[in-house]
């Protein structure tokens, strides 16, 4: 949940915030206008003031809100003159839009109004999908409405460049007045005003509906409010049906009006669609009873509540969000229910969650219990929340002399500092406007008696744009809202401020901005559930831990005792269906076995008597939750089976979260994993979003050290030759490998090799597998020598025979090879036998392969680099759910939602399915994703486009692929966590475009789908949406509004205090700077935004002075002049995607740069050099058969990630893959060695050192 | 303070050295039996955890009586097998001197002081019976009503094998304030004195929506009784832990339950009186 704003306007006409993590009302900065009426969506603030005007207040934003106009410049050919300016009468206009439709001349391009503002002049676009354009930005056709090509060709008969200028909102984090309607603001000020229509169905993402009402009861629409132009272009005015007399209205999230009259009904806007967003025509809804009169009415999605006239409270039932804007039943409902209460007046949440404001009190109500099933809720609570007083709100800033006095009266008392304000609110309102104005902005402290030097800036006049912003002052902004809060709202110095307990009797308040769920109530009530986090350091409560803690003195001299309860040992069972070997499943009974410090496993068969399987807890390498909906599943990994899946399927969530928390319990046991893992994590997200852990400190812990080098040892005594050793370390220089064995009687000839990861080409889709060796080592008994040679690509090089014979037949012998920067050195028996020039990198090796009459006894490999066998590592499970996590080196995670929240990682581990057991530092998390089915039809000559199909047909309803049938009404959620939160939807956002109705046309089914029928078109299909959410724990807090599409993050020194640089991507491909973040202060302390032309699509650093980013359109981009002290560097410079790829993700680190394009095909920079940091191209890494074979369906890759030195990737199968031999001399390594777990869906092992 | 883990664990790791000796007349063999050594959880109950005392001794007693009931006794005292060995401690051991002793007896049940206790099932229905009287006293009883079967299996085998989070995974829902209510309806709570326990219906706050501290607590169930409060915390001197907060143990440390959360938080305004107790 991000925390969200609730607002209300106190008896003084100030408004005051309410965070939903935080636990006092704050006061926005005064800016010397009072308001009357307010509504809100997320960062969206609209109000009347006591001026009567409107105002908009844009706030809490991250990312400016920039809007890049486009003007083509289109030329024509002529034989002479060549391309000339001059165009045809039916051609498009000289300057034009892109489909040329509409004149975009740049002279009559302008802002919109005073609040935005021009970031520099108007410049050429100068590449076209990635491709750098040379000519001046021309692009060339042969005529206007077809395909553009960078080069010039004989055919080319029209040309034309694209120019740019980007705008920028800059009146952010200040009130904005609005144009009045008239030149004379007076004639007709506004009385009430009303946002909503965030979530109306099928619109355009962004789209926001403002609805006022003017003194002279007419109701007026705004035109064009969107997140991209918060302050729209124009009112418009609505007529009512005669005789009605609006005083009030509301607009709810799907775009529903109601509006309540003069006389006490009601009316309601019906027919409100993404096309027709103003409402096709009025419905009048009676009142409740004959002598009561609506006053007032608020509406969330589903809720329209209402209030008389004697304070009575009204809920009306059956009325539809989603469904309003089609059926007239649904936007009316169908009666009012009587509430209890009686509230002044009423307000209701996005999700339908109300706030009210008690009728004699004046005290803000929250009702209780609201749900999509309950939607009248329960009781009202009171909200209890003190009240912050700050310099700027007690009127003080009106003269020097009261600020003085105010902030004396800080420490006095709160009840006489809060009595003389209303004493000096009495004073103003003696002396108030004559005149509505609306007043500066921004900065506080200076007084505004001061004449603005220009004072028709100030009030709202009639201007071009209909619309009049307010001078801005940047710079001051800032001030007023310095981005150091993970609030979207940000104060003023603590110091300035006060706070206040007492009661503030309210006049207004707003939830439209305001997201609560039953499940995480705020901490705005006297009573609550839970500890306060204060009670954990007050002394009594130390005193009674110490006091239990003394409870058994000397408890060691106990330590003998026999322990009455058991506890080392003990069997849980219980019935599953399991499948083995990819069979159907079948029944079984589980046995999980705990003995002391050991565990096992045992699937049995139902009768009890014979085992299916069995196998040792510390086997396991991976517990995966792998549930198909309706079908709760676990996957245990265990390498040492194969194939090493066993999935065991439960009946129901609750037993299949008992087991999981079973084996994830006793694997850590086993594995002595407890606590906060530790920075150098491997971090894994699985299909489902379930996120995984391998601490790599276990592994180091556990191998064997001698000196400076890991070592592991092999017993082969028991193995007959051929043997093949994976050696899972290359042979970096400074490693030694030993092996001892014994030569037979007979022995001929013997090979000892260090064998490469094998070549493979493809020919004909067939793959030849060419060997590689490293290091041949023969030893050729008759012909009294040792032969060494090196196979490239399956051709042996040139042999080395030189020197003595150091071994015998029927001899015992040790062999010593030492890896040198240039040499292998070869040591017989401990004297040097003879050295052997590297031919391959030798971190290329792999593998150990022994052939001959030999046996050999021991290897041991003494390496400087960890040596990672695959098989042995553990994934250890960490709460939460989420799209992608990202770390690095110095214990700074952070991780993305599917709905794009980013989430810190708070060092804690458990939650989720642990829950609160075997947890530490875990917050309540929530994710959303979207179900998705199409509809299929076909045309017939009979009734058109019907859902009748060809027998050969896809089902009429199905997923994307067409394969599967899926019918709405029988999708179910993946487990009990989840829930449904909106209804079916067409979705009209399907690439490719949709017509009105949101179908897509094509000739046949498995074809390429557009928005318009064509006369060739027989099928259409369209896309449904239906959205869910769940709701779980785990160790992540959440860290703001703006959402993300990638983040990355490395350190800019080594040491532990070090700054972090935190590189993201804002939803709209924006690239951010976040700021301030270390090891301490992992959520930092506010974005920066850096300027990019274009929508990036992934992003990475490392070292930090080196960004790469992709573009949407996939070519990659370099970010250039980036310094310690410069850290968000000067600009961006395009590199050019591989040859027919466009790039989707990339990773990059000190090791290299690696990416992977749309056809899931891998790219790894080549010719990097500390003088060409950018490398000059790009090698290709195509899936080899090892790779192919790692998982089912695996054609690509999907996903990279590079650390310092190494690379791994995920396939598009779900394997993870870790690629070999890296090396200085091979930037793109050899060979792949695979994971034997499956069903993951990113990794970042950028933590891994 | 139900989600106060460290407490919760603390309360739950307590145990006491035991010293269980057999009653040396009831031994037939020539060689006194050695005495049995345990260390047992305070919130367990005494029949839960003596299974391998019974089997020490068993050899060392007439044959006939192998059979018997094995029954405890310190100081003289026989040991109610229906109060919390560490409610049993706190009330009857008022020296500093550990291990705790022990008479193990198989002869002369003194059944006018203890029941009979042959079986695990008996002391399980106890401990069902004493869960759902709490659970009247805080919601009417609806908690324990709408668990399963399962949970109160697993509540139960959570306390017997002694592991915390089974336990707790079932308790936690019995100690939660429901949405639906903002306070307990009363404090489920047992102040057991020497001879016995008292309990009352108490309302966790004042009618002025104050909530009430342990001090006040005593003041209701003793009122007026300044000096018979000084003798309670005599008695449960070391127990006062227990009764602030085995109030989340709430059923098993039977010293006291009290309803937790809104207990707590009104704590610190009265420090004062709390840690005098303690000290004491």
């Amino acid at each position: 949940m991000p925390s969200s704003l609730l607002f209300g306007i106190n008896n003084e006409g100030r408004v005051h915030t309410l965070s939903t993590t935080g636990s006092f009302w704050r006061e926005l900065p005064y800016a010397g206008q009072e308001f009357k009426k307010l509504s809100a969506l997320p960062h969206f603030l609209w109000a009347v003031g006591g001026d009567h005007q409107i105002y908009v207040y844009v706030h809490g934003l991250d990312i400016p809100i920039r809007v890049r106009e486009e003007s083509y410049e289109n030329e024509r050919w002529y034989p002479i003159e060549g391309f000339s300016s001059k165009l045809l009468p039916t051609d498009r206009f000289r300057y034009s839009s892109a489909n040329g439709l509409v004149n975009r001349s740049m002279d009559t391009i302008r802002l919109p109004s005073m609040a935005w503002q021009w970031e520099g002049d108007w410049k050429l676009e100068l590449t076209l999908d990635g491709h750098p354009l040379d000519h001046n930005g021309w692009t060339y056709a042969i005529d206007f409405p077809t395909q553009y090509y960078p080069k010039k060709q004989w055919t080319s008969c029209v040309r034309r460049r694209l120019w740019v200028r980007s705008r920028r909102y800059s009146a952010m984090n200040s009130w904005c007045a609005i144009a009045p309607l008239h030149k004379d603001a007076t004639s007709e000020p506004f009385i009430d005003i009303s946002i909503g229509g965030q979530s109306v169905a099928g619109a355009e993402a962004g789209t926001m509906l403002v609805w006022a009402i003017t003194s002279l009861n007419r109701v007026m629409f705004r035109v064009g409010v969107s997140t991209k132009s918060p302050e729209g272009t124009r009112w418009n005015s609505v007529a009512v049906p005669l005789g009605c007399e609006v005083s009030q209205l509301s607009v709810g999230s799907s775009g529903l009006v109601w509006a309540s009259l003069a006389c006490g009904r009601a009316l309601v806007r019906v027919g409100v669609t993404r096309e027709n967003l103003q409402g096709s025509n009025w419905v009048e809804v009676r009142n409740p009873g004959s002598n009561l009169k609506i006053i007032q009415l608020s509406l969330g999605t589903n809720a329209v509540w209402a209030i008389t006239q004697d304070k009575q409270l009204w809920f009306r039932k059956g009325v539809k969000g989603e469904g309003a804007g089609l059926s007239e039943d649904l936007a009316i409902g169908s009666g009012w229910i009587e509430m209890v209460g009686k509230m002044a007046l009423v307000s209701v949440c996005a999700n339908d969650q109300v706030f009210g404001v008690g009728a004699d009190d004046r005290r803000i109500y929250f009702r209780t219990e609201v749900s999509h099933s309950d939607l009248t809720g329960k009781r009202w609570r009171t909200l209890t929340v003190p009240l912050q007083v700050s310099r700027a709100s007690s009127n003080a800033s009106l003269s020097k002399d009261k600020f003085h006095r105010s902030t004396l009266m800080l420490s006095r008392p709160s009840s006489m500092y809060e009595s003389s304000a209303i004493c000096d609110y009495n004073e103003q309102s003696h002396s108030a406007p004559t005149a509505p104005t609306s007043l500066p902005v921004g900065d506080l402290s200076t007084k505004f008696e001061a004449q603005p030097k220009n004072p028709k800036a100030w009030s709202p006049v009639h201007s071009v744009g209909s619309v009049v912003g307010m001078e801005v002052h940047p710079d001051t902004d800032e001030s007023v809202w310095s981005e150091c809060s993970r609030d979207s709202c940000i104060f003023a110095d603590e110091e300035e401020l006060g706070w206040a307990d007492y009661e503030a009797p309210w006049s207004w308040v707003e939830a439209g901005a305001c997201v609560i769920e039953n499940n995480q109530m705020p901490n705005w009530f006297a009573i609550g559930n839970g500890t306060n986090i204060d009670e954990l350091d007050q002394p009594w409560r130390r005193q009674i831990l110490r006091a239990l803690k003394d409870r058994l003195p000397n408890s060691k001299i106990y330590s003998e005792y026999e322990m009455a309860i058991d506890t080392s040992s003990w069997v849980q069972t219980g019935e599953a269906r399991v499948s083995l070997k990819k069979s159907a499943f079948l029944d079984c009974s589980l046995q999980l076995e705990w003995l002391h410090n050991n565990g096992s496993l045992t699937i049995l068969n139902p009768d009890g008597a014979s085992a299916m399987v069995s196998f040792s807890l510390n086997e396991i390498s991976c517990v995966q939750n792998c549930s198909e909906p309706g079908n709760p599943r676990l996957a245990i990994y265990v390498p040492r089976l194969s194939p090493p899946l066993v999935k065991l399927q439960f009946t129901s969530d609750n037993s299949l979260e008992e087991w999981q928390t079973h084996l994830h319990v006793t694997c850590s046991k086993i594995h002595n994993i407890v606590g906060k893992p530790s920075y150098s994590c491997v971090w894994t997200v699985t299909k489902l979003g379930d996120i995984f852990i391998w601490d790599p400190t276990e592994l180091e812990k556990n191998q064997l050290r001698e000196n400076d080098c890991y070592v592991q040892k092999y017993d082969l005594s028991g193995k007959e030759s051929p043997i093949k050793v994976a050696l899972r370390v290359g042979c970096s220089p400074g490693t030694v490998i030993t092996l001892s064995g014994c030569f037979g009687d007979d022995a001929e000839r013997v090979g000892i090799n260090l064998d490469a990861e094998s070549t493979y080409k493809i020919k004909s889709k067939a793959y030849t597998e060419l060997e590689n060796t490293v290091l041949h080592i023969n030893p050729r008994f008759s012909d009294n020598c040792v032969v060494r040679n090196t196979m490239i690509d399956g051709k042996w090089g040139r042999e080395e025979r030189d020197g003595a014979m150091p071994f015998a037949r029927g001899q015992e012998f040790t062999l010593r090879i030492e890896t040198t920067e240039d040499a292998f050195i070869l040591s017989v028996n401990n004297e040097k036998f003879c050295s052997y020039r590297h031919k391959i990198p030798p971190q290329s090796v792999s593998h150990l392969s022994i052939w001959g009459r030999v046996q050999p006894f021991r290897l041991v490999i003494k390496s400087p680099e960890i040596i990672l066998d695959p098989y042995n590592v553990f994934w250890r499970q960490i709460g939460g759910h989420v799209r992608k996590v990202e770390s690095c080196n110095v214990g700074v995670t952070w991780a993305i939602g599917h709905d794009q929240t980013a989430f810190v990682f708070s060092e804690g581990w458990g939650g989720g399915f642990l829950g609160t057991m075997e947890s530490q530092n875990i917050h309540p998390m929530t994710d959303s994703q979207d179900y998705r089915v199409y509809e299929n039809q076909r045309w017939n000559p009979v009734t058109g486009f019907a859902s009748a199909g060809l027998p050969t047909d896809r089902p009429m309803w199905s997923d994307a692929s067409g394969k599967q049938k899926r019918l709405k009404d029988q999708v179910k959620l993946q487990s009990k966590h989840w829930q449904w939160i909106s209804d079916w939807m067409v979705d009209f956002h399907v690439p490719g475009g949709v017509d009105k109705d949101g179908w897509q046309y094509a000739v046949d089914f498995p074809a390429s789908y557009h928005a318009n029928k064509n006369f060739t078109d027989y099928v259409r299909r369209r896309r449904w949406y239906r959205r869910c959410a769940i709701s779980t724990s785990g160790p992540w807090q959440e860290l703001g509004h703006t959402k993300l599409l990638d983040v990355s993050l490395e350190p800019v020194k080594d040491d532990m205090d070090t700054v972090v640089v935190v590189w993201a991507l804002a939803s709209g491909g924006q690239p951010i700077i976040r700021v301030g973040v270390s090891k301490q202060n992992p959520m930092g302390n506010g974005w920066e935004h850096v300027s990019s032309d274009k929508p990036l699509s992934s992003i990475s650093c490392g070292p930090f002075n080196r960004v790469w980013a992709v573009e949407k359109k996939g070519c990659a981009c370099v970010r250039l002049g980036i310094t310690e002290e410069k850290l968000e560097g000067e600009k961006w410079m395009t590199v050019q995607p591989p040859n027919g790829g466009e790039l989707k993700q990339i990773s990059v680190n000190s090791i290299g740069i690696w990416a992977v394009d749309q056809l899931g095909r891998l790219h790894v920079r080549k010719d990097v050099s500390p003088t060409n940091p950018e490398g000059n191209q790009w090698q290709t890494i195509y899936p080899n058969p090892s790779v192919l074979n790692s998982g089912t369906n695996t054609k690509c890759f999907r996903q990279v990630s590079v650390s310092r030195n190494g690379v791994w990737a995920v396939t598009d199968g779900g394997s993870i893959v870790r690629r070999l031999g890296i090396c200085a001399n091979n930037p793109a390594g050899s060979g792949w060695d695979v994971f034997p777990t499956e069903k993951w869906h990113y990794i970042s092992i950028r933590g891994f050192n | 303070m139900a989600n106060d883990r460290e407490i919760l664990r603390e309360l739950w790791e307590g145990k006491l050295p035991v010293c269980f000796k057999l009653d040396a007349d009831e031994v037939v063999e020539l060689q006194q039996p050695d005495p049995f050594y345990l260390m047992v959880p305070r919130v367990s109950y005494f029949p839960l955890v003596i299974d391998k005392v019974r089997k020490h001794f068993l050899r060392y007693i007439a044959s006939d009586k192998m059979d018997q009931v094995m029954w405890l006794e310190y100081n003289g005292q026989p040991l109610k097998w229906h109060y919390p060995i560490g409610v049993l401690f706190d009330l009857l051991v008022k020296t500093d001197d550990l291990p705790w002793r022990i008479t193990a007896h198989f002869e002369k049940l003194p059944e006018e002081h203890i029941y009979d206790f042959k079986t695990k099932e008996s002391v399980e229905a106890y401990f069902m019976s004493c869960l759902k009287e709490a659970d009247v006293l805080k919601y009417k009883g609806q908690i324990v009503s709408s668990m399963q079967i399962k949970d109160h299996t697993q509540l139960w085998m959570g306390l017997q094998n002694d592991k915390f989070d089974q336990f707790w995974a079932v308790n936690r829902k019995l100690m939660e304030l429901s949405s639906e209510y903002e306070n307990f309806k009363h404090i489920p709570f047992r102040c057991y004195i020497e001879d016995g326990y008292k309990q009352a219906l108490v309302k966790p706050i004042f009618e002025d929506g104050q909530r009430k501290t342990l001090q006040d607590l005593l003041n209701e169930i003793f009122p007026g009784q300044q000096t018979s409060l000084i003798n309670i915390y005599t008695v449960l001197s070391k127990l006062m832990l227990s009764l602030l907060w085995h109030s989340h143990l709430k059923y098993n440390s039977r010293s006291a339950f009290i309803s937790s959360s809104i207990f707590f938080k009104s704590l610190p305004l009265r420090t004062s009186t709390i840690s005098s107790a303690f000290t004491n």
